[in-house]
């Protein structure tokens, strides 16, 4: 029974991993290909694409919280 | 040859005995983990003070390291001002310089795009206070000056840990305040309470709260949007609230697992020597690595709180609908 719940933990915080690591990866890939087309806007991509970028590391930090709380809550 | 034999077995015992024993009462990471990034808990208050309408008062470790922050950034910066206001020729120098390069960096890369030139002097303190706090509760959590004055306390002057002496009841607990969910939850409260008054002093108190859901929308449509708007104003404060503390606490307990790998290693193989090897040879540069991750999270973690309310009541400001 112990191992199902630890087992369960390690699975969705390697889930919250993926899918952060997805978003990261789009977000990194599209500023890095916009500023490759237009150089001189790399100031403004940058001040556009962290916004989004800290919500989306929010979310995954709201994972991990409920996830630590899950194993303290048990 | 027999009794050789016997005795070796019988030390082998002796060992398998000490090594379960120490197993019994030995390292328990998570503990220790836990004993450092949480608060210190209500048995060993720094400072007690009596119950007023059931609630404890007493001076925990995060309360002291909120008000030695809250105390040293006051000192600091009102003292470096009124020092450059007295100057004949007004030429900030030395420290003056990185605290005017700060406000003006905050007021014009965060403030001003997102609130707006005309509110941007309004709501420019309110962000250097955050920011400032913040950063600087981030980074004394990240210098162990409580375990180092512990360390000497312990070994050079060879106090025992029971002792009740001042350092003793400061080691319980964690340094970082900022890692204290209810520090946070107050910060964004800050925050919470911030956007309604922007909203009220740009548009007056009824226009703002109208200007949550678009106008000219069908009756139906509203139905649905206004619970969802009103769940919004809830869940940016709380998404602030646990992005700072849980990145503050992820952060140590990152570090602190890898450090207890030395212990753990220790333990296995009942020989100071392999954690010692063990410390230099893994633990040690992972430790460094994270630790130079953890000072670029502080410094983010204390812009992305900066940045949010900004846009937040930039957002309250500034309606686009």
């Amino acid at each position: 029974m112990d191992l199902y719940y630890i087992a369960g933990v390690a699975l969705g915080l390697g889930l919250v991993v993926v899918g952060a690591g997805l978003g990261i990866g789009k977000f990194a890939a599209a500023a890095a290909e916009s500023i490759a087309r237009q150089p001189s806007a790399a100031a403004e991509i940058t001040g556009a694409i962290n916004l989004p970028l800290f919500l989306l590391e929010g979310v995954a930090i709201l994972a991990e919280v409920f996830i630590f709380a899950v194993v303290l809550l048990k | 040859m027999t009794t050789q034999h016997a005795e070796e077995a019988q030390q082998a015992g002796e060992h398998a005995a000490d090594a379960a024993h120490g197993a019994e009462e030995g390292f328990n990471a998570g503990e220790v983990i836990i004993e450092h990034v949480s608060n210190s808990s209500l048995d060993h208050p720094i400072v007690h003070l009596p119950h007023i309408a059931g609630i404890d008062f007493s001076v925990t470790k995060h309360v002291m390291m909120m008000w030695l922050v809250a105390g040293f950034l006051f000192l600091v910066i009102t003292m470096a001002t009124r020092a450059y206001l007295k100057q004949e020729r007004r030429i900030p120098t030395g420290f003056m310089n990185g605290l005017e390069w700060l406000v003006q960096s905050i007021r014009d890369s965060i403030v001003l795009p997102n609130v707006g030139a005309k509110f941007v002097n309004t709501w420019t303190p309110l962000m250097l206070t955050l920011f400032v706090f913040i950063l600087a509760c981030n980074v004394v959590g990240l210098i162990p000056v409580f375990e180092t004055l512990g360390m000497i306390d312990r070994f050079v002057l060879g106090n025992s840990p029971e002792s009740e002496s001042l350092i003793n009841s400061v080691l319980h607990g964690g340094t970082t305040a900022t890692a204290n969910y209810n520090v946070t939850a107050a910060l964004a409260t800050i925050t919470f309470f911030s956007i309604m008054i922007a909203g009220t002093m740009a548009h007056g108190f009824i226009k703002h709260w109208k200007n949550l859901v678009p106008s000219g929308l069908a009756k139906p449509v509203y139905a649905l949007l206004i619970p969802i708007e009103l769940m919004g104003m809830f869940v940016k404060p709380f998404a602030l609230t646990m992005r700072l503390a849980a990145n503050m606490t992820g952060g140590h307990i990152a570090i602190l697992s890898i450090l207890s790998l030395v212990f753990l290693f220790a333990e296995i193989f009942a020989s100071a020597a392999v954690g010692i090897g063990v410390g230099f040879t893994l633990v040690l540069p992972l430790a460094v690595g994270i630790s130079a991750l953890e000072i670029i999270v502080v410094l983010v973690q204390a812009y992305v709180f900066t940045l949010l309310t900004s846009v937040f009541i930039g957002m309250a400001i500034n309606v686009h609908h």
